[in-house]
C-alpha cells in the first residue's frame, strides 16, 4: 500500500530550486512508485538536482507515515568530503553499499532502491522484466543479458504504451495482476543516443559516463504513466527480445519451455516465494501468449508487436467471456 | 568477597524493546499505531526479528489484522524464512547422509539444532549457517567427507589457515554450489585457547537426540550455556538483541513447568562446571530485565553470585547494553555506542586469544582490510 499524495500537491518538475533539496534535507520525500513508497532523504543538493530531473512528474510528498523502504543519500565526512568527495547510501541505520561519487548519487540512489525492493516485496512475485500496459493487459519482456530489454521497453514507453517498470515486472499473486514500479529507465551506453534519436521529447536525467555498468542516463517516466501508477494490469503476453545488430525483424512463437524458464529462473525472488512462486509462474504460462521477437529497427520492431496486439486483446476478451 | 544485588523482580524494559513483548503477547499489536509499525517493521527486519513476530502473529491469527502496508512486510518475511528454512533443513539431510556411520556423535548447535528439536524458536528464524560440533580427534575425517561431497572452504592466504588451525574452534566457513547455506564445522563451542576453555568432552557427554537419527544436540542446559557464551564471548553485539530473544525462548521453553524440574537448578551448577559462569550472569541480567524472561528468583540469586563481581559489573554491564541497544532506524550510531563497541571489541580479541598472538594478527587484519579499501575504491563506483 502506499501514500495517497494530496491532490493539489506540485509536481517536482514545478518546484523552485532549492525546493526539492529543502524537502531531502528535512523529513524527507516519500517516492511513491505504484507498488511501493521509498522515503528518501538527502543533504546532497546535487542529488536533488538530479531526482528532480528523473522524478519531475510526481507531486511533491514531503511528509508521510508508510514508506516500503528508506533510503538516505549523504555526503560522506571527514577527508571524503574534500578529497574525491563521495556519497554514502544509508538504510534504516545501516551502510549497505560502497560509496559513489559524489557527482553520482542518482546511480547510487537507482541501484540502492532496486536492491531494497527487489529483497524485501517477497508478497509480490518480482519478475526481472520490462513490463508495459496497454488496453489493460500488461506486456511482459523478461531480461537477458544483452537483450535490449531496456531500450524495447524505453521506445514503447514512448508509443502509447504505459509504462509499468523497466526492472520488475512485479506481479500480484493475490489480485492477479501486475502493479507499477514507476523509476526512471536506466539506458545503458549506445541505447541512449538511440532513444534520443527515437523519442527527441524523451525526458532525461543527467548522463553518467564511468558507473561499473557503463555510461549510464535515465528516461523519466511520462506524465501519464505517473499519473496512472496506481491502475493495475491483467498478464497480457509475453515477448522475449533479442537485440541483433543489422538483423532483420523476427517475430517467431515461443514454446512453453523456452519461455517458462527465461520468465520464472530470471525473476528476483521466485525461489523465496516457494510453491506461491511456481504456482504464480505457471498461471502467467497459461494465460500469456509467448513470442521471441529479434530485432535491430526499433520501429519495425513496435509495429510488429502492434500488429499482434488486437490479437492478443481479442484472446483475453475471450477468455473472460 | 564482593556484595552482591539482591535479585529484583524484572523492571520494565527500555522504552525502546516495549515492542519486544509482542513476540510473547501477540495480542498487543492490535493496539499500535501505523507509525509504531513502520518503525518496527524497519527495526525488527534489520535485527532479523520480524519473521518471528509474524510467525507468533500468524500462529496466533492476528496476521490479518495488521494495518495492510506492515502486513505485506511480515507476509514478505515469512516467506523468506520458510525458504531459508527450507534450504537449511535440505542441507541438513544431504550433509547427514555424507556424514553417517561415522563412530562419533554429530551434534547440530544454534539454529540448526532449535529446528531438529521443533522448539518454538525456531518458528520464523532466517537461518544462514549450519553449525555442527564433532569431537576434536573425528574433525580432520569430517572435513574430508565433507570436501568429498562437494563443500569447499574460502581461500584464505596462509597467516589466517594457520589462525584457523592454531586457535580456532572451528575449521574455515565452508560452501557447496548447490546449498545455498554456510556450513561450520566446530570441534568446541569457544576457541581452545580462549580465557574461558570450556571442555568440549563435557558437552559430548550428555547429548541428546533430534527429531533427525543422526544428528544430536547439546543438553538442554548446555543449549543455553552455549547461547550465552557465544554472545557475550564470542560476538560483535551489534544488532544482537535476537540472541537474547533466543535465550529467552530456550529458557522459557526448558524451564516451563511441565518440562524437566532439574533444569533451573541444573543451569547455574553447570555454568560453573563448564567455567561459562559470567556468560550465564550476562544473559540472565539481560532476558530478565529486557524481555521478562521468568527465571525463578532464587536461581537469579544463586547466577548473580557466582556471575562477575560488582566492580566488575559497574563497567561491563553498561558497555553491554549500550552496544546491545540498537540505533533506531532514522538515527546515526551514537558516539557511546562507537566507544562501547570498541572497548568491547577490545575485551573480545582480549579474550580470544593471547597477547603475544593478537597483536600480529590484528596488525595484519589492518593491512589486509587496507588493500580491501583501496580494491574496492579503485574497481568500483
Amino acid at each position: 500500500m502506499t501514500t495517497s499524495p494530496a491532490p493539489a500537491a506540485p509536481n517536482l518538475r514545478a518546484l523552485q530550486p532549492g525546493e526539492l533539496a529543502r524537502a531531502l534535507a528535512g523529513k524527507g520525500l516519500w517516492i511513491d512508485l505504484g507498488a511501493a513508497t521509498v522515503r528518501v532523504r538527502s543533504d546532497s543538493a546535487v542529488f536533488a538536482a538530479q531526482l528532480g530531473t528523473v522524478y519531475g512528474e510526481l507531486p511533491l510528498a514531503d511528509q508521510g507515515v508508510w514508506a516500503d523502504t528508506h533510503i538516505d543519500i549523504r555526503r560522506a565526512t571527514g577527508l571524503r568530503r574534500w578529497v574525491r568527495p563521495q556519497v554514502v547510501l544509508w538504510c534504516d541505520g545501516q551502510q549497505p553499499f560502497e560509496p559513489f561519487p559524489a557527482d553520482s548519487p542518482l546511480p547510487l540512489f537507482e541501484w540502492g532502491c532496486n536492491w531494497q525492493i527487489a529483497h524485501r516485496l517477497n508478497d509480490l512475485l518480482l519478475l526481472h522484466a520490462g513490463a508495459v500496459e496497454r488496453d489493460g493487459l500488461a506486456l511482459l519482456l523478461p531480461a537477458m543479458p544483452g537483450s535490449g530489454k531496456s531500450t524495447l521497453t524505453a521506445a514503447l514507453s514512448q508509443r502509447g504504451w504505459r509504462l509499468l517498470s523497466d526492472e520488475f515486472g512485479a506481479f500480484d499473486p493475490q489480485a492477479g495482476v501486475f502493479r507499477a514500479m514507476l523509476k526512471p529507465i536506466a539506458l545503458k551506453n549506445q541505447s541512449i543516443e538511440v532513444i534520443r534519436a527515437f523519442a527527441p521529447q524523451a525526458r532525461f536525467g543527467p548522463e553518467f559516463p564511468k558507473t561499473r555498468k557503463g555510461r549510464v542516463a535515465h528516461l523519466a517516466a511520462t506524465a501519464d504513466a505517473v499519473r496512472r501508477r496506481h491502475e493495475p494490469a491483467r498478464p497480457g503476453a509475453i515477448v522475449l527480445p533479442k537485440w541483433e545488430a543489422g538483423s532483420a525483424t523476427r517475430w517467431e512463437p515461443l514454446a512453453e519451455h523456452v519461455a517458462f524458464p527465461a520468465l520464472a529462473f530470471n525473476a528476483f525472488n521466485y525461489t523465496v516465494l516457494g510453491e506461491a512462486g511456481f504456482r504464480a509462474a505457471v498461471h502467467l504460462m497459461r494465460v500469456c501468449p509467448a513470442w521471441q521477437l529479434v530485432y535491430s529497427d526499433l520501429d519495425d520492431a513496435l509495429a510488429t508487436i502492434a500488429a499482434t496486439w488486437p490479437a492478443v486483446v481479442q484472446r483475453h476478451a475471450e477468455a473472460l467471456r | 568477597m564482593n556484595t552482591r544485588p539482591p535479585p529484583s523482580p524484572s523492571a520494565a524494559p527500555p522504552a525502546w524493546a516495549a515492542w519486544l513483548t509482542a513476540l510473547r503477547e501477540p495480542e498487543v499489536v492490535l493496539r499500535w499505531s501505523l507509525g509504531d509499525w513502520q518503525r518496527i517493521v524497519r527495526l525488527g527486519r534489520r535485527l532479523r526479528l520480524l519473521a518471528r513476530l509474524a510467525a507468533r502473529l500468524q500462529a496466533d491469527g492476528l496476521l490479518d489484522q495488521v494495518p495492510a502496508p506492515a502486513q505485506r512486510h511480515l507476509v514478505s518475511e515469512l516467506r523468506l524464512s520458510g525458504w531459508r528454512t527450507t534450504v537449511m533443513v535440505r542441507a541438513l539431510e544431504r550433509v547427514a547422509e555424507q556424514l553417517q556411520g561415522a563412530d562419533h556423535p554429530l551434534v547440530l548447535l544454534k539454529g540448526g539444532a532449535y529446528i531438529g528439536q521443533g522448539l518454538p524458536i525456531a518458528a520464523g528464524r532466517l537461518p544462514s549457517d549450519i553449525d555442527i560440533l564433532v569431537p576434536q580427534a573425528a574433525l580432520a575425517g569430517a572435513l574430508s567427507r565433507l570436501q568429498a561431497a562437494g563443500w569447499v572452504g574460502a581461500e584464505l592466504d596462509a597467516h589466517d589457515q594457520h589462525y584457523y588451525e592454531a586457535w580456532s574452534h572451528e575449521v574455515p566457513p565452508m560452501h557447496h554450489p548447490v546449498h545455498a547455506v554456510e556450513l561450520d564445522l566446530h570441534h568446541n563451542i569457544l576457541p581452545p585457547v580462549a580465557r574461558t576453555h570450556v571442555d568440549a568432552g563435557l558437552l559430548l557427554a550428555r547429548l541428546q537426540p533430534s527429531s533427525w537419527p543422526v544428528w544430536q544436540v547439546l543438553h538442554p542446559v548446555d543449549q543455553v550455556l552455549h547461547s550465552a557464551a557465544h554472545l557475550f564471548l564470542d560476538s560483535d553485539l551489534t544488532d544482537r538483541v535476537r540472541d537474547l530473544v533466543d535465550l529467552d525462548g530456550l529458557m522459557r521453553h526448558f524451564g516451563r513447568p511441565c518440562a524437566d524440574p532439574a533444569f533451573w537448578a541444573e543451569l547455574p551448577r553447570r555454568a560453573r562446571e563448564l567455567g561459562l559462569a559470567e556468560p550465564l550472569a550476562l544473559a540472565s541480567h539481560f532476558t530478565t530485565r529486557w524481555l521478562g524472561t521468568p527465571i525463578p528468583l532464587a536461581v537469579q540469586a544463586v547466577i548473580a553470585m557466582q556471575g562477575p563481581s560488582k566492580a566488575r559489573r559497574a563497567w561491563l554491564l553498561p558497555l553491554l547494553a549500550a552496544a546491545l541497544t540498537p540505533t533506531e532506524p532514522d538515527a546515526m550510531p551514537s558516539r557511546r555506542q562507537d566507544l562501547a563497541a570498541l572497548a568491547l571489541l577490545a575485551r573480545y580479541h582480549r579474550q580470544r586469544l593471547p597477547l603475544r598472538w593478537l597483536v600480529p594478527h590484528l596488525w595484519h587484519k589492518m593491512q589486509t582490510r587496507n588493500r580491501v579499501t583501496h580494491h574496492g575504491r579503485d574497481d568500483g563506483r
